[in-house]
């Protein structure tokens, strides 16, 4: 009912853009397969939305909603949703995601990506709210799996067949960050492989990688390091078992320089462009 | 439903007030569960804290650095965010700083605050066309009396008793420090042009005129309630002023007085 998963981005690697490098992008075009913009920073119009018009001339975008909190036990806020549809007539991005995350209760918002139990209720719930976001913006939506740093001893499934059973009750894509994952492995004891097992391939659409940061013995996903020795492993176990899809390098603190972005964008194309050749 | 809404009000009381968490939520045998609630009171609190100082670079470098950390601090501790959009966080700062006992040396803190929040308004307001002025020329005169014109979603007016917009522009980059404390107050005009925020000191009448044009009052009532009390203003000049800082998009005919 839907465009379906196969993406609209280009299975080329890309990279999260943040406000320090609008200007040398726009300036230099540099050989960028795709972007990634939040898109609640262009809810406004203004500079940042003409920015991200201009740079929408050039490159394909991609839409990754920080706010939506897919979770949260509130209706949703027609208001925000409203916003991101407004952006997405103007944008026309290639591909519109969000995380599987809550952020609202009594009013009271937390402007961060929440864990919550995976039980049935839940996976109900979500799936209503899925169904609602899908119709409005009349697209599919990729959903994201999370970092979590505590989880709930009242789940019923796995995170990974949370996701699974979304995009058979709704027919959203799954965007597989690749380092959420790893996060969740080191922190929760996640089991890798029976993650991955769960993920329906055909509903991955984009995958995201980035750095971590360590607090007293737990990894917090602060995208603002490079993509760790591990996390590449996990990315290569990913792609032979799920397939190349675009790929995204997020950093959002201690952002570098564009050069230094880009090459670890290059990273991963190499190992894309690799696993295209085991799956040809 | 209810199981999860309870569950997750538990779990925010816990990140926004520091409360102990429920039992149902658990961490790995490596690190504790007030472990893993303070990396999310940390990531609140810091996501608030880079809201406001986005917002508020201005006070900022007014109050210096530590102080400045603290009274964003205290601030996150009465007001917690309604929107999932950052951009919308800090609205409040100037009245908060209105009572902030730490402050009160620094009397024009809370209507700098006022302005610096004007100017965050304007950079994320939503776009407008400027007004076409030849259309608005044609209107017949016997009509002018009755115009309404339409405001950018960009402007705004901050009154002040000091000189918040020498203050204001003495923080920019390459500001003067040439400030006229004994001036008076400076009533402040935020406005977008080509995506740049403009903060204008306007004159009195002018601030009075556009004042009773914002409340949605007609050319003719503000104009006359304005040369009541400023009897030299300036229809004209200052309507075309206006226009060439975009406060106008538009004009429509109110209901004849």
């Amino acid at each position: 009912m839907y465009p379906p998963a196969t993406s609209a981005l280009p299975c080329v690697a890309g990279i999260g853009l943040r406000a320090p490098h609008y200007r040398e992008v726009l300036d230099t075009l540099p050989d960028l397969g795709w972007v990634e913009a939040h898109s609640e920073n262009f809810f406004g119009g203004g500079a940042p939305l003409h920015t991200l018009l201009a740079v929408r001339q050039h490159y394909p975008v991609s839409l990754h909603g920080v706010g939506m909190g897919l979770a949260s036990p509130a209706p949703i806020n027609e208001g925000h949703l409203a916003a991101l549809k407004r952006l997405c007539d103007v944008v026309q991005p290639a591909r519109i995601s969000e995380h599987l995350c809550w952020n609202t209760v009594n009013g009271d918002v937390i402007n961060d990506l929440l864990p919550f139990p995976h039980t049935h209720a839940a996976l109900a719930h979500v799936a209503s709210r899925i169904d609602h976001v899908q119709a409005v913006l009349g697209r599919q939506l990729l959903v994201e799996n999370l970092s979590s740093y505590v989880s709930f001893t009242s789940s019923e499934m796995s995170e990974g067949e949370f996701l699974a059973e979304l995009v058979r009750r709704t027919g959203c894509g799954i965007l597989f960050d690749v380092e959420n994952l790893y996060v969740n492995v080191r922190n929760l004891g996640v089991d890798e492989d029976v993650f991955i097992r769960a993920i329906p391939a055909h509903a991955v659409g984009e995958y995201h990688l980035a750095g971590f940061s360590v607090r007293d013995g737990c990894l917090v996903d602060t995208h603002d390091h490079p993509v760790c020795d591990a996390v590449w492993t996990l990315y290569e176990k990913v792609l032979r078992h799920i397939g190349p899809r675009p790929t995204l390098i997020e950093w959002d603190g201690n952002i570098p320089a564009l050069p230094v972005l880009m090459a670890e964008a290059g990273k991963a194309q190499l190992r894309m462009e690799a696993c295209d050749e085991c799956f040809a | 439903m209810n199981v999860l809404h309870d569950e997750l009000a538990d779990f925010s009381h816990a990140i926004i007030k520091g409360a102990p968490s429920s039992s149902g939520v658990v961490a790995p045998p490596h690190y504790s569960v007030t472990i893993g609630l303070e990396v999310y009171r940390n990531n609140y609190r810091g996501n608030l804290q880079d809201a406001l100082a986005g917002a508020y670079p201005v006070i900022e470098q007014l109050v210096g650095t530590d102080f400045w950390h603290m009274l964003a601090r205290d601030f996150i501790s009465l007001h917690g965010s309604c929107s999932a959009n950052l951009y919308d966080y800090g609205a409040e700062l100037g009245d908060f700083l209105e009572d902030y006992e730490a402050a009160r040396s620094l009397a024009y803190l809370p209507d700098v605050a006022r302005l610096e929040w004007a100017c965050h308004h304007a950079y994320f307001a939503t776009d407008a066309e400027p007004l076409d002025l030849a259309r608005l020329s044609q209107v017949a005169p016997a009509d002018h009396a009755n115009l309404l014109l339409h405001v950018h979603p960009a402007c705004r007016i901050v009154a002040s008793v000091f000189p918040i917009v020498a203050i204001w522009q003495a923080h920019q980059a390459g500001g003067s420090f040439d400030i006229d404390w004994a001036g008076g107050g400076e009533t402040a005009l935020v406005s977008r042009q080509n995506d740049a925020v403009n903060v204008h000191a306007l004159k009195a009448d002018a601030a009075h005129w556009l004042e009773a044009v914002i409340q949605g009052q007609s050319l003719g009532m503000a104009t006359a309630a304005t040369l009541k009390r400023f009897p030299l203003f300036d229809l004209q000049e200052t309507l075309l002023r206006f226009a060439a800082l975009n406060v106008w998009t538009d004009f429509s005919l109110g209901e004849t007085s």
